[in-house]
């Protein structure tokens, strides 16, 4: 069953298209990832999903309910949370109070919250730092935050902004595998990422946007062989590693 | 026995193991200091300036819930003090209605401007800067109309009809039984500051302070929670404002909207103390407004406004080398207490 919904969404911003008659959808528990070079327009599309932007034309629906227009709260409150490519941990906070404001977004009871944030934090691996400020955590740490506090909304969807940009390899491979797990629960993602590993080995499907419009969509393995998609965005040497 | 014996002790190191629950037991006990000075001070001089100590920690809450929780960056916050000091005394003179009502009905006005100006700021965007400047040009605006305004004494302001004294009419001939009641206003103010800072109301507002993109993110409904931090510290602001004309027995559109007086009454506890900590207003306030009194009893003989700039220079040098306010240094050595205390466990 289709999950989100995006019909012929587009953004301009004074002369620019940023969007242009972007249109895709994502199934329940299925992984979705969006990839095109900078500035193609997936931020300014993830944007407009998760309320941050009004699309100018164009209509989202999630879960069967029309989510145009809708605050970022509302969008959350309905099941479909979003991360940041910049992540924004709330630093004076400590990590276990980061993550109790998302868990704030299902319930009023402060046990059931506090018990919910410190098992999403025991899920990450990060029990033992929950009195830490979070603004004293490291790069990955930060991230893995930024994974914490939308699950801990209780969603339906998630959309990971560049969840893995920056970090060492090793530390891409134990997001992917959260993320996979994450999957696995039943939560559907939708992927912005630019390192085509971790695309190729959690996306379902794959849409490719160049110029604010969708250029290509389909399998992984069919998608990085589009003539059009490798012009665009990965080049020979890439298509190549990947198929 | 000897659980009875051990338990105010545990009941103790529960609280000292707790960094908020440390701060509300230090608060306490700089309140119950004060409460114990009516027994040292005789002259009047000085209880005044105890009882507006303590009025001023009671009012410094209020905008550190704003301010230091929230993260608004509301200046003028003194228009909400006159609201209530205005309400009150309208009632009692005007009216007849005891000052034990009137202060909580100047409250529940200065909550209403609260939601006045939160409305207005909302519905036109405006953040941060101009947010501050709003709330400023407001309380310009509000002072031209006070002085116009002939019903609430206008440029000629307004006296406290005093009459025998009396314990509803809240007059009293001595300055103790106010600062009593200043010191119940103080204590509740800072039972409601922690409520709020453990609940999730205040989860939500320290979020909206460090990132509101990513408090919304998560489900916070930031218009929401910013107009409730307005409406509660207005309405806190309110009440003090009531108390503060009952205190003072007169009021005039001057004297309460006034930047001078807002920084000294409203924000310069909790920046001394610790801007958004729950002992900031406490800690700030016991040195703000006697060392406020020391500069111009020390001071005003001489040239005319020296007593501010020395009061200024204070204030610079306060946020200069504690940023994080008195609180915040006391914090680096409870960590270190900490700290070695739970070395010393590891060897024992």
């Amino acid at each position: 069953m289709t999950l989100l919904e995006a019909h012929n969404i587009t953004k301009r911003f004074g002369g620019l298209v940023a969007v242009n008659d972007l249109s895709l959808s994502v199934s329940e528990g299925e992984i979705l990832g969006m990839i095109g070079p900078n500035g193609a327009g997936k931020t300014t599309a993830f944007n407009m999903i998760s309320g941050y932007y009004q699309p100018n034309e164009g209509r989202v629906i999630f879960d069967g309910k029309d989510i145009t227009g809708l605050r970022p709260d509302q969008v959350c409150k309905l099941g479909l949370a979003r991360t940041f490519q910049v992540v924004k941990p709330f630093p004076q906070l400590s990590v276990l109070d980061n993550v109790l404001v998302g868990a704030y977004n299902r319930t009023n009871d402060k046990q059931e919250a506090q018990q919910k944030a410190r098992e999403i934090l025991d899920f990450l691996g990060m029990g033992n730092m929950t009195e830490q400020l979070a603004g004293g955590l490291s790069v990955a740490g930060r991230k893995r935050l930024e994974i914490a506090k939308v699950l801990a909304t209780g969603p339906k969807m998630i959309l990971l902004d560049e969840a893995m940009a920056g970090l060492r390899p090793i530390e891409t491979d134990e997001i992917i595998e959260l993320v996979r797990q994450i999957s696995q629960q039943g939560v559907a993602l939708l992927l912005v990422e630019h390192v085509m590993k971790v695309i190729m080995s959690l996306a379902d499907r794959i849409v490719v946007i160049h110029h604010g419009e969708k250029i290509a969509e389909g399998e992984p393995q069919a998608v990085v062989q589009d003539k059009a998609v490798i012009d665009a965005y990965l080049g020979e040497e890439v298509a190549n590693v990947a198929g | 026995m000897e659980t009875l014996k051990a338990s105010p002790r545990n009941w103790l190191q529960n609280i000292l193991a707790d960094w908020d629950k440390t701060q509300v037991l230090v608060s306490f006990v700089i309140l119950g200091l004060i409460a114990l000075t009516p027994l040292f001070i005789k002259s009047p001089y000085y209880m005044g300036i105890v009882i507006l100590t303590t009025l001023y920690i009671f009012t410094g809450i209020s905008w550190n819930i704003v301010a230091g929780f929230s993260g608004q960056l509301l200046i003028a916050h003194i228009s909400f003090l006159a609201f209530g000091a205005y309400t009150t005394i309208v009632l009692y003179n005007t009216y007849g209605v005891t000052p034990w009502v009137g202060i909580f009905i100047g409250g529940i006005v200065a909550g209403l401007l609260g939601v006045v100006v939160a409305f207005i700021t909302l519905r036109y965007g405006l953040k941060m800067d101009y947010f501050a400047l709003f709330t400023i040009a407001l309380m310009v605006a509000l002072k031209t109309l006070f002085l116009k305004w002939k019903f609430v004494g206008g440029a000629i302001g307004m006296g406290l009809s005093l009459s025998e004294p009396g314990f509803g009419k809240m007059i009293f001939d001595s300055k103790v039984p106010y600062l009593y009641i200043a010191l119940g206003l103080t204590a509740l103010g800072i039972i409601a500051q922690y409520a709020i800072y453990q609940s999730k109301m205040g989860k939500y507002f320290m979020a909206i302070r460090e990132d509101e993109a990513a408090a919304a993110a998560l489900g916070v409904n930031t218009s929401l929670y910013n107009t409730l931090a307005l409406v509660i510290g207005a309405a806190m602001a309110g009440v003090g404002g009531g108390f503060y004309v009952m205190y003072v027995t007169f009021v005039e559109p001057p004297q309460v909207f006034d930047l001078g007086l807002n920084v000294e009454i409203l924000m310069a506890a909790p920046i001394i103390g610790g801007l958004g900590s729950l002992a900031g207003p406490v800690l700030g306030g016991i040195l703000n407004k006697p060392l406020a009194e020391l500069i111009r009893g020390l001071l005003a003989g001489g040239r005319s406004g020296s007593t501010l700039i020395v009061y200024g220079s204070f204030l610079i040098l306060a946020i200069l080398f504690m940023p994080r306010g008195v609180t915040g240094v006391l914090h680096g050595f409870y960590l270190k207490w900490q700290r070695r205390k739970t070395g010393n466990k590891q060897e024992g």
